[in-house]
C-alpha cells in the first residue's frame, strides 16, 4: 500500500515538473526578431510609434500585451489588421513579444 | 453653447474636463500593477502618455462591443463622445505630479 501510494507521489512529480517545463521563459532575442519582422512597420522598433494610429507598447505591461495579442488572435478582441499578425503566432511568440516590448523605453506609465 | 469640434467633426478633448470625470478610471488604472480579476488576471494597462486617438477608439470599441472587457464595456457604455475625448486628453498627458499625491 505505502508502495503504491509513493509511486504515486512519484508520478504526480513526474506530471508537474513536464508542465511547468511546457511554460518555458519568454525569449527577449527572439522576440526582438519576431517584433522586427512582424511588427515594427506600424508600432516602430521600440514600440513606440510616433503615428496615433498605432497604440504605444514601450513599458506597458507584458501580461496586458500578451492578452491583447490573445484577444486578437481568437477575435475576442476585433481587429481587421491585428487579427491577420495575431493569427500565426504561437503563445511562445506572444509571450516573447509581450517581454521584448514591455522591456523597451516606457512611453506609457500609470497616470491617477 | 457648442462644444469644440475637430474638422471631422469628433469632439475636442478637454484635459481639465477629463481630470474631474475619471473617479471610475482611477481606481484601476491609477493604481501602479493593479490586476484585473475577472474574466482572466493580468495587470491593467499603463495608459498614461498613450496616444490620444487610440485612448478615444479604444473607449468608443469597449461601448459598440468590439472590445469584451465586462467592466470597461459598463464604464464606457455611460460615456458620451465628449466625455471620452475629455479622458483621453487627460490621460494621453502621461505622468504629471499632483499635489495631491
Amino acid at each position: 500500500m505505502m508502495t503504491r501510494a509513493r509511486s504515486l507521489l512519484v508520478l504526480v512529480a513526474i506530471v508537474a515538473l513536464g508542465a511547468s517545463a511546457h511554460a518555458p521563459a519568454a525569449d527577449l532575442a527572439a522576440g526582438k526578431a519576431k517584433a522586427t519582422e512582424v511588427c515594427q512597420a506600424c508600432h516602430g522598433a521600440d514600440g513606440n510609434s510616433a503615428s496615433a494610429d498605432f497604440p504605444k507598447l514601450g513599458g506597458q505591461y507584458p501580461d496586458y500585451l500578451a492578452k491583447a495579442l490573445r484577444d486578437y488572435k481568437s477575435g475576442q478582441r476585433k481587429n481587421p489588421i491585428m487579427a491577420g499578425f495575431a493569427k500565426p503566432l504561437s503563445t511562445q511568440d506572444i509571450d516573447n513579444l509581450a517581454a521584448y516590448y514591455a522591456s523597451q523605453p516606457a512611453a506609457v506609465s500609470t497616470r491617477h | 453653447m457648442c462644444s469644440p469640434v475637430s474638422a471631422q467633426g469628433a469632439p475636442v478633448g478637454d484635459a481639465a474636463k477629463g481630470a474631474q470625470k475619471n473617479l471610475q478610471c482611477s481606481g484601476c488604472h491609477g493604481i501602479d500593477g493593479w490586476r484585473t480579476a475577472f474574466p482572466e488576471v493580468y495587470r491593467v494597462p499603463r495608459i498614461g502618455g498613450q496616444h490620444e486617438a487610440y485612448l478615444v477608439k479604444a473607449l468608443q470599441q469597449y461601448k459598440s462591443g468590439d472590445r469584451s472587457h465586462p467592466s470597461m464595456r459598463a464604464v464606457a457604455s455611460a460615456l458620451s463622445e465628449q466625455d471620452m475625448a475629455d479622458l483621453a486628453a487627460y490621460y494621453s498627458q502621461g505622468r504629471v505630479t499632483t499635489a495631491s499625491k
